[in-house]
């Protein structure tokens, strides 16, 4: 029997049936794509982003990084908020509440000015959201006065949510841009005007690749580009390193957040529940493989509460923020020798080439053999485990203290998929 | 497709560029590559699929040429699954990288790009002739040129290639891709004169009054083998060499009978029964005297000929082939176990058995010939024969090996030629040198 496990979660005092969104984007513009995906199991919607602003879009307007045989490594888009008017949006809203009044919809919103995010609001929460998204972070809008320009200030992050905050009674989300240092500032800024939740990250300003006939970034829009949204796994990393600082800050960490960049699987999912969030937002992994892939992440996202005795998300999140420590705090006693595995090993030599070019030269090669052999240069760093292309054949092994370092227990990984 | 479409049309397609990065990514690429030691002709996969994996397509194509101006073809009838295959480090994950295939998109791009790697050096050296234009003789042919001697096939067909363009299957290399390496080696300098039998049109000692300095003997084996049994001169009783012959040039347009048994198992009789097949055979028996796994054909040509519905009769050797009004209407097999027998209704019948020589007497008589009427000489040393002006290589030496084998041995005879020439040039030279100090003493 398949194991369904309740995967129900309060984010800010509402209930999703799972913690699994819809970003504001592509993925969401209208009725019909909302619907298929909240049949598709999806919890929410955060509907793409709605505005006074109507957007006018470029052709084309999207690329891919890639590496080796593997496209969409990152993806960047070009998109900016909805491009349909508003009346029509909130039309698309009310009826989405009013078909699907369990599931949880979220009206992203963005303004140029305090008038409009005070009417945006309004309308908003008229149309019968759930709860408001303040879009301060979109990297290529063709105005100034929005996205993240707005983001990389505090001062107007902070007016922003005030102005939003106080024209509506639901709770209100201020979404970050990554293209700054410190996340921390505009979020402590957004809940110091009066915003309830941050979510993060929205994209990071790129240039994936250059189009060397036409001497111009990807994608060519009549001979030129631009610098836009990169998106999508490669991004991942650096989502999950904003959102563990900001729930690692004093001002911040009991902040719910709505976590996003890269997640692709019910394991991105777990990373981001772990490190703090409450909500979950996808959108490049659906552009790629369409709503369905939420299947996986509930059904993944089950057996693995089931393995591990978890019995709520709630027991999840941010069970491993304790854990990420400054570097000035890791244990530095010891070294881990590997170990290979010299039948499983294939006699490729790529771990020799690496330790000896990229890190000590502690791999010698038995020509003969055509296998490795580790000597007394190891300093335990592992290159030539991440470079094996064998399952299995490179392990950590014996754990060395340094001299003159008292031996103790240590915690290590064993198993490496 | 048409049967006979696809006897035309490559079975195997080619990459794409998507497709190529995909396969050169799953390479490990192995800090002693051992498909490169396992190349008889010294291709270097583990640098061209470096250059793929870099993006460096031009450098693999360089890579590829500079060491094998047949790379092309080899890339399509290299037995790779014995040997660059076989090495490759991959095996011991799941399956090897498909480096054959890999190295015919690499000549491919080659052609699209309209790269010419391999430049005509003048040719400023002594006059060389290749006798026969098969694949050792036009690897030695390019080498030669680059060299800067001057270079002349002599061919007796209309055609340069041998078995390349009058044998292998056009599904397996199509005549165009024999035709473009052939003009690529005729644009390094090469001459090639058609319709010409050395020993019978021209003689070696004309060609010697002529100024040709050395010759290069690659004349390969072109006699069908036979077994003598009851029935072979029957009408509808042929070879793989005259059959195949026929069905090449004529892009197919043959008789080919409805049921046909080849007799052989490797792959020139994997050739004839996928050409009958394609040509509209309606049943195919391979009848091979021992197992499948003792089999030599490469074991694409095997899946490729299954795929088409051949059957195999294995460890059974031909006993008598049946007649009526002269006519083939049936071959029995003997079981190798001396019970079994089967008897297979059949209208032609074709041995692919293997070749021997030509009379090599009626082109050099005094050249030295082993048992086997096959030239003595070493291809992997020096390809040397009796005679210092005659070197020789490839199936004529060895009696039937792989196209790679015979570029092997025709790179090997480059060397040697060069080798040979040079120190007569310096001897001549120092003669030259002493009958001028003469002279001034005088």
């Amino acid at each position: 029997m398949a194991i369904k496990k309740d995967l129900s979660i309060e984010y800010l005092g509402v209930k999703f049936e799972n913690p699994f969104c819809l970003s504001s984007s592509p993925v969401g513009s209208n009725y019909e794509m909302c619907s298929k995906a909240l049949e598709a199991g999806w919890g929410g919607v955060v509907y793409k982003t709605v505005g006074i602003f109507i957007a006018d879009e470029c052709s084309p307007r999207f690329d891919n990084g890639n590496k080796e045989g593997t496209p969409w490594i990152g993806f960047k888009n070009m998109e900016q908020i909805s491009d349909k008017p508003l009346e029509k949006n909130l039309e698309m809203m009310s009826k989405l509440k009013k078909d699907y009044p369990n599931k949880v919809l979220i009206a992203s919103i963005m303004g140029s000015n305090e008038e409009e995010w005070a009417k945006l609001a309004k309308l908003v929460t008229e149309a019968g959201a759930d709860m408001i998204e303040c879009n301060f972070s979109c990297p290529q809008m063709t105005s100034h006065a929005m996205g993240s320009d707005v983001g990389q200030n505090p001062e107007l992050v902070k007016k922003y949510s005030k102005i939003v905050s106080e024209a509506t009674h639901i709770p209100v989300i201020a979404k970050m841009t990554p293209n700054i240092g410190n996340m921390e500032i505009p979020a402590i800024a957004a809940i110091e005007g009066g915003a309830h939740s941050i979510s993060a990250i929205n994209t990071i300003k790129s240039i994936t690749n250059l189009d060397l006939d036409h001497l111009t970034a990807m994608p060519v829009v009549n001979g030129k580009s631009s610098i836009s949204g990169y998106s999508g796994a490669a991004c991942k990393p650096i989502a999950l390193r904003f959102i563990a600082q900001m729930k690692q800050h004093p001002k911040l960490k009991d902040v719910e957040i709505s976590g996003m960049g890269g997640i692709e699987t019910w394991r991105d999912a777990a990373e981001f529940i772990m490190l703090g969030c409450r909500n979950l937002q996808v959108t490049t992994a659906i552009m790629q493989y369409g709503y369905r892939i939420v299947e996986d992440m509930i059904s993944g996202l089950s057996y693995f509460m089931e393995e591990k005795g978890f019995n709520s998300l709630d027991e999840m999140v941010g069970i491993a923020l304790p854990n990420i420590i400054p570097a000035e705090e890791l244990d530095r006693d010891f070294k881990i020798i590997p170990k290979i595995d010299d039948e499983k090993c294939v006699g490729c030599g790529r771990c020799y080439i690496s330790c000896f070019d990229g890190a000590h030269q502690a791999i010698d090669w038995d020509e003969e053999k055509r296998r490795p052999v580790i000597n007394d240069n190891c300093v335990g760093c592992h290159l030539c485990l991440n470079i094996c292309p064998v399952q299995g054949c490179i392990t950590p092994g014996e754990v060395k203290f340094k001299e003159g370092r008292e031996p103790h227990d240590v915690i290590f990984k064993t198993k490496y998929e | 497709m048409e049967t006979k479409q696809k006897y035309l049309t490559e079975a195997v397609p080619s990459f794409t560029p998507r497709t190529a990065m995909e396969e050169a990514a799953r390479c490990l690429l192995c800090h002693d590559a051992p498909c490169s030691k396992a190349c008889p002709a010294g291709t270097n996969p583990g640098k061209f699929i470096r250059s793929i994996r870099f993006r460096n397509i031009k450098g693999a194509a360089e890579t590829i040429r500079e060491n094998n101006v047949l790379g092309g073809i080899c890339a399509r009838v290299c037995p790779y699954d014995k040997l660059c295959e076989e090495a490759c480090s991959r095996t011991g994950i799941d399956r090897p990288i498909q480096i054959g295939r890999l190295q015919r998109y690499v000549t491919d791009q080659e052609k699209a790009f309209g790269m010419k790697i391999l430049k005509a050096v003048e040719a400023t050296k002594e006059k060389v002739a290749c006798i026969g234009s098969g694949p050792a003789s036009l690897a030695a042919a390019a080498g030669l040129a680059l060299k800067g001697y001057k270079v002349t096939v002599f061919e007796e067909k209309e055609k340069a290639g041998g078995f390349l363009t009058y044998g292998i299957i056009p599904s397996r290399l199509p005549q165009s891709v024999v035709d473009e390496e052939v003009q690529y080696i005729k644009d390094l300098g090469v001459e090639f004169k058609f319709n010409c039998k050395v020993g019978k049109d021209i003689t070696i000692e004309e060609l010697r009054k002529e100024g040709y300095a050395a010759f290069f003997l690659a004349t390969g084996t072109q006699l069908p083998k036979t077994i003598d049994i009851p029935g072979v001169d029957l009408d509808g009783v042929t070879t793989a060499v005259d059959f195949l012959a026929a069905a090449k040039p004529n892009n197919g347009d043959i008789e080919v009978g409805e049921n046909v048994v080849v007799i052989g198992g490797g792959d020139v009789a994997m050739d004839c029964a996928t050409t009958a097949r394609l040509l509209g055979a309606k049943k195919v028996t391979v009848l091979y005297r021992r197992t499948q796994e003792e089999m030599p054909a490469n074991k694409e040509e095997l899946k490729f000929a299954q795929s088409l519905g051949v059957n195999f009769a294995y460890t059974f050797r031909p006993g008598e082939i049946l007649g009526k009004d002269g006519k083939v209407v049936a071959i029995t097999g003997e079981g190798t176990d001396g019970e079994s027998k089967i008897q297979l209704k059949a209208d032609k019948v074709i041995f692919a058995i293997g070749q021997k020589a030509d009379d090599l007497k009626e082109i050099v008589a005094d050249i030295e010939l082993n048992e086997k009427n096959l030239v003595v000489a070493d291809e992997e040393a020096d390809c040397k024969t009796n005679i210092p002006y005659i070197f020789a290589a490839g199936d004529v030496v060895n009696g039937g090996k792989t196209v790679v084998h015979a570029v092997a041995a025709g790179k090997v005879a480059v060397d040697s030629i060069d080798e040979y020439l040079t120190s007569i040039r310096e001897i001549e030279a120092t003669d030259k040198e002493v009958a001028a100090e003469k002279e001034g003493a005088r």
